[in-house]
């Protein structure tokens, strides 16, 4: 640390004035992790609880999307990808009779290979032709779920998921919070490291990109890999916790939600769909008394985000230290005028 | 010989971009190739380079068959590049640009980079050390910071070159490095490669400016497709048929 001859008080200061040191970028994680942590012990309302399982698995969702999206792909059927690793994990412990715990990681394995598999075939397709054909990929995965008969249980949907451990909403939470931590680690290095700066700079030029030895197929099929296998995860997981998935959980409407986490949240930083995702499941989920309104005040947050912080909400949050770096730095100037 | 091009012919549909081109590039050398708009320069630097593949033809570079390989083999193999368009990774910095450009030279397995090991680390505090120093050597180092997209147009052209420095390349390819310049940013750039040369680099420039003869140890001229004229820049310079290529037949036989 710079200023740890300030003691304590510098130190403090430091976190929020030195952004390239390793310790002031754990600080906001660790303090929302410690609340996430503590969150159960207090509050005791299982509908609550309910509501930030769900958000935990949805970020894990919307993360994966990041991974595939930094890399200037815009696969507008991914929530798809999330509903096979729903149907592959719930099928294969409900008609195979796996422990959950392994069939949720088989189904995360699955869900990868089919989107290498995917990723290959499409590796000449970019921007418009890449969302076309992803787009109707997904719908062809929904129709195939649909047709699925008594395996995937066809339109009524798939019920009767074993669920895992004791199946308590206490337990499922710690489950979905350690699991959303693990991926959420594992997501950021993959985007911190020079992988990541491979595939934005594939995003924002592949001709120059590739002039400088950045194999383009390679790393954009590696980003549908990572993005694939924990969308895979996340539909998995989601899927032992309610015990019942529909394919209209997994359809273009749903890859649209995802979109929208992103792009909320900050479409310029690895915590946008993070926020992105709370702020948009929790507003309407409280909101729910007005029923059918609650679109339109989801359309409205959208509305605002886009015009008030183009940059989403966690981009409000970095233009809020750079207010006070500045506020700083002009404080720490004057001083040195006098 | 560093480059050597053996009857290369691209067609587009009935459009004949490049036709039957041979030539060579020997090390050490700056070898300019000239020729009038659309005749067919940028194509062959872009078959050169792989970002499409030949209709006929073989591309040999130090000693290996280079005809199909992709753009980052090509790369991987010592071949930088600029663009004539100036393409950039807009969003990164100057800095960023030239260090995510440093992809070859040390080379990090993806699992190196994701696990963030010892060797790793070690490679990417070098390549954060020589981009600076490719950033000085041609003048941009105050501008480190700044996004690429922010550079008024010449520094965009110093810093594509910045960017196929980086690549540590044995043949450098400069796809209209005055293009849309100003006097002063000419007069800058044409230092530049003065500096390059003096350093042994070897450099294949394509240009229609004929400023650029006054560098070049030996000039080709291409029109219509076609290898019309090779030679020292002076008796180029003087030839009947790059007259007439340049100002019109006509010109030629007043």
């Amino acid at each position: 640390m710079t200023d740890s001859k300030n003691g304590a008080a510098g130190k403090l200061a430091g976190w929020f004035s030195s952004r390239s040191s390793g310790l002031s970028r754990c600080v906001i994680p660790v303090a929302a992790v410690v609340l996430l942590v503590v969150i159960p012990l207090v509050v005791e309302s299982l509908y609550n609880l309910h509501i930030l399982i769900m958000v935990f698995f949805y970020v894990i969702a919307a993360l994966s999307l990041r991974a595939i999206v930094i890399s200037g792909q815009f696969p507008l059927g991914h929530a798809a990808y999330m509903g096979i690793g729903a149907y592959a994990s719930g099928m294969a412990s409900k008609w195979l009779g796996l422990p959950p715990g392994l069939s949720i990681v088989g189904a995360a394995v699955f869900t990868m290979i089919i989107g290498i598999l995917v990723a290959y075939s499409f590796a000449r397709l970019r921007a418009l032709y890449y969302a076309m054909g992803s787009l109707f990929l997904g719908v062809a995965i929904v129709q195939i779920l649909n047709a699925g008969g008594t395996w995937t249980g066809g339109y009524s949907g798939l019920s009767g998921i074993p669920p895992m451990f004791d199946n308590s909403k206490v337990t499922w939470y710690y489950v979905a919070l350690g699991l959303l931590i693990l991926s959420a680690l594992a997501l950021y290095r993959f985007e911190s490291s020079r992988i990541g700066t491979n595939l934005k700079a594939i995003s924002q030029s592949h001709l120059v990109a590739e002039s400088v030895g950045i194999d383009e197929a390679k790393y954009r099929i590696l980003a549908v890999a990572v993005g694939s296998f924990f969308v895979g995860l996340a539909g998995a997981g989601y899927a032992h916790y309610v015990g019942t998935i529909a394919t209209s959980n997994y359809n273009f409407m749903a890859t649209m939600w995802l979109f929208m986490y992103v792009l909320v949240g900050g479409i310029n930083n690895f915590y946008g769909p993070i926020v992105g995702t709370f702020i948009l499941i929790l507003i309407p989920e409280y909101f729910r008394s007005l029923k059918t309104y609650s679109p339109f005040i989801s359309a409205g947050i959208l509305f605002l985000f886009v015009y008030l912080m183009p940059n989403g909400f966690a981009g409000l949050f970095e233009l809020a230290v750079a207010r006070i770096k500045g506020w700083r730095a002009g404080r720490t100037g004057n001083a040195a005028a006098d | 010989m560093l480059l050597q091009i053996e009857g290369l012919t691209k067609r587009f549909g009935g459009l004949t971009a490049v036709d039957g081109f041979t030539a060579h590039v020997d090390e050490g050398e700056i070898v300019g190739l000239i020729g009038p708009n659309g005749a067919g320069k940028s194509t062959l630097f872009n078959l050169i380079t792989g970002v499409f593949p030949p209709t006929k033809g073989k591309i040999v570079f130090d000693g290996r068959d280079i005809t199909r390989k992709k753009p980052h083999t090509v790369a991987e193999l010592g071949i930088g590049r600029t663009f004539q368009l100036n393409l950039l990774f807009a969003d990164f910095t100057v800095l960023q640009n030239v260090s995510a450009s440093s992809q070859v030279n040390p080379r990090s397995s993806l699992f190196d980079m994701y696990f963030n090991t010892r060797r790793y680390r070690r490679n990417e505090a070098r390549i954060a050390e020589r981009s600076l120093e490719i950033l000085q050597l041609l003048g941009l180092e105050n501008y480190k910071d700044e996004l690429a997209r922010n550079l008024p147009h010449g520094f965009q052209k110093m810093l594509g070159v910045a960017r196929a420095l980086a690549t540590s390349p044995k043949l450098l390819l400069l796809d209209e490095p005055l293009g849309g310049m100003n006097p002063s940013e000419i007069d800058f750039s044409l230092e530049a490669i003065a500096k390059a040369r003096d350093s042994g680099a070897t450099v294949l420039i394509v240009e229609h400016n004929m400023q650029i003869l006054s560098l070049c140890d030996r000039v080709v001229v291409i029109s219509f497709g076609q290898k019309i004229c090779e030679g020292l820049p002076q008796e180029v310079r003087e030839n009947e048929e790059v007259i007439s290529a340049y100002f019109g037949g006509e010109h030629a036989s007043t």
